[in-house]
Formats: C-alpha cells, sequence, structure tokens
C-alpha cells in the first residue's frame, strides 16, 4: 500500500522505501542518507515548508540508528496539512547524514540534540556540538550501548 | 586538631603543612598535585613512585606540591572566561589550580597541578590519618588518569571515585558524621547505632 507521496515520487524516479503508515495514518518513507538531501530539497519545493519535528533514536542494540523528520505542507485555507514522515537510517560504526539545516533552519536545535545524544553527525550542520550535555562529556547517553559513568552526584545529589 | 585541610599534590609531591591558626582553615584541608600530562616537573621522581606503588599497593605514597610564597589569584577574571577547570561535589572538590591553603589565592595559571578540598562542610569527622587515606587515594587516581585529557569529564571521574572512596569509608566506620557539622543531613545514608546485641533484641519494656 503506497501512499501519495510514496506515488508521486515515484512518478519521478526517486528512490526511497515506503515503510507504512503510522498511527494517525501518516505515510512514512525511509530514504538513503546519501539522496537525503537532494531529496530534502525536492520535498521542500513539493510545498513541505515545515519542519514539525526532528528527532532520532537507537533502533536496536548494534543496529542503526535513525533520524525521523516529520513535514508539514502549510497552505492558507487548508485545515487537514499534508503530512509526511521521513526516517533515515545510518550505521552504528559511521553515522552520518546530511544536513537539512540549509532547507529548514529549524531543525538547528533538533539535530544538534540528536548529535548530542546519538552521536549521528550531520553533514554540513553549521555548528554541530554538544547541547545538553557537557562539552567535554565523553559517549553518546541515549545509545543503547552506553554505560552511564558511576559520577557521584547523579544518584547521591545532596 | 580538626581536619578540615586543603590538600596539593604534584607529580613530585610535597605535603603541606595544615596551618593551625588560620580560622577559616581550621577545617579545611586542600590537597594539591600536579597533573602529569600538562608538564613535564620532576620526573624521575615519578618514576621512582611508580615503582613504590608495585612494591606497595596498599597507599600510594604522597607527593604533595612544595608549598609556595606570595601566591597571587591569577586568570579568574572575566577576560579568562571568569570560570574554572573544577569536580565539585559536596566532599570533594577539585580544582586545576594552585591554590594556597593560607591564604586561599587562587592561582589558575597552574594547571598542572590539581587541588582537592576534602570535606569544605565539615560533615565529617576527619584526622589527619583518614584524611591522608583520602590524599593517598586521590595520588593514586591522579598517576591512574595520567594521559588522559584534563577535561572536566575526567576531573568529574576522579571525584566520584573519591566520594564513593568517602562513602565506602564511611560504612566501614572508618570516619563519623561530624554532629557539629553545619548542615545535619547525612548526604550519606543514615547514621547507624551500633547496639550491644548479645544475640537478642532487648525487650521493649
Amino acid at each position: 500500500m503506497q501512499g501519495r507521496l510514496s506515488v508521486w515520487l515515484v512518478k519521478y524516479g526517486i528512490i526511497h522505501r515506503s515503510l507504512g503508515f503510522d498511527y494517525q495514518g501518516i505515510e512514512t518513507l525511509q530514504i538513503k542518507p546519501e539522496d537525503w538531501h537532494s531529496i530534502a530539497v525536492i520535498l521542500y519545493v513539493y510545498g513541505y515548508n515545515y519542519l514539525r519535528s526532528q528527532c532520532a533514536y537507537d533502533v536496536a542494540p548494534g543496529g542503526l540508528l535513525a533520524s525521523v523528520y516529520h513535514l508539514t505542507r502549510i497552505e492558507y485555507g487548508v485545515d487537514q496539512p499534508e503530512e509526511v514522515c521521513i526516517k533515515v537510517f545510518a550505521s552504528r560504526r559511521n553515522p552520518k547524514i546530511p544536513s537539512v539545516f540549509w532547507v529548514w533552519k529549524s531543525v538547528d536545535f533538533q539535530e544538534r540534540e540528536s548529535y548530542d545524544m546519538l552521536g549521528i553527525s550531520y553533514h554540513n550542520h553549521p555548528r554541530l556540538k554538544r547541547i545538553l550535555m557537557p562539552e567535554s562529556w565523553i559517549g553518546w547517553p541515549l545509545r543503547k550501548d552506553y554505560i552511564a559513568p558511576n559520577f557521584y552526584e547523579i544518584q547521591d545529589a545532596h | 586538631m580538626a581536619a578540615t585541610s586543603i590538600n596539593m599534590a604534584s607529580t613530585g609531591f610535597s605535603k603541606l603543612g595544615w596551618s593551625n591558626g588560620q580560622k577559616h582553615l581550621k577545617k579545611r584541608s586542600l590537597f594539591s598535585i600536579s597533573a602529569q600530562q600538562v608538564e613535564v616537573q620532576e620526573e624521575p621522581r615519578e618514576v621512582d613512585s611508580m615503582n613504590q606503588k608495585q612494591q606497595a599497593e596498599a597507599t600510594t605514597p604522597l607527593r604533595p606540591v612544595e608549598p609556595q610564597l606570595n601566591v597571587k589569584s591569577k586568570n579568574m577574571g572575566r577576560e579568562y572566561g571568569g570560570q574554572w577547570l573544577s569536580s565539585t561535589t559536596r566532599h570533594v572538590r577539585i580544582y586545576a589550580a594552585y591554590i594556597d591553603p593560607e591564604t586561599c589565592e587562587f592561582d589558575q595559571t597552574q594547571m598542572d597541578k590539581l587541588t582537592l578540598i576534602l570535606d569544605p562542610t565539615d560533615e565529617f569527622v576527619w584526622t589527619d590519618e583518614t584524611c591522608n587515606k583520602v590524599y593517598s587515594y586521590f595520588q593514586e587516581l591522579v598517576d591512574h588518569y595520567e594521559g588522559a585529557p584534563l577535561t572536566e569529564y575526567t576531573l568529574r571521574l576522579i571525584g566520584s571515585d573519591i566520594e564513593h572512596y568517602i562513602r565506602n569509608m564511611l560504612y566501614k566506620g572508618v570516619i563519623q558524621y561530624n554532629m557539629d557539622a553545619k548542615v545535619l543531613n547525612f548526604s550519606m545514608g543514615k547514621p547507624r547505632v551500633g547496639f550491644n546485641y548479645d544475640g537478642q533484641l532487648q525487650d521493649v519494656q
């Protein structure tokens, strides 16, 4: 079962994989990291002018890391805007995904957080550095194989 | 003597004497050591101490920094960021700087030294012996982390290990809570009352 956008992308020969629909019936597509930047531009031109959220997660222990983008098409006089969810998977060893900062500027802090928590390095992001953890922190806290250091104050704050 | 003291250790350590007279230092220990990776200072003594460490695993010999004269606070201004490299928890404060034990001048240009301020809020009763245990553990940790980058993360690893060590000492009964402490919240667990059990609990009546 293909969604509207998937059909449209197939028509123009753009490589993607349909992951079905989420619980709200929003179409979910998987896109390869190397294609992601050009497809982001295509989607922007198509009309997805609003990045509603970006997040990332660790798919499985030892598995891939995923970066998720929720896009919305905001227009006047529309009460049911088109939405789509894009997932980009990257290998745990060398997670590199092109940044879409230059397409949707609002992804700035979100990608920094994804970098901070999962260590996905976003290409072409203007200032990719840790945002929540101290800059000298070692390790990626939200990865499934992360072992928290035995710091005193975390469990014994007075 | 109450056991607040400021401790400094260096690659080659010579321990600073506690200042008995100073009021504000009466209960503070300050111990500074030099972090080895920054400056190669007194290299041969360090090798010696490594050998000694292999011989006697139990305690690492202290190698405190020579006390310095006329220390002035340096690099504390806003133009240097107005902050310092440190790991501060309640009982352990580690600064990458030399702190004068008498005047508390804070010389941040000497980043090759680490200074440990032990229990500044005076929650525990310290003696020289128990202080030295902590200091030698500090020395051991600093030797262990030799070559690691001098960042807050490394300092926190060291400081946390010392805190766990202090708690361990408390659980073993080596140190006790200071009941005259200003804040008496038993931050490392409620004190246990030592009953003399003769196999039986006494009846309530």
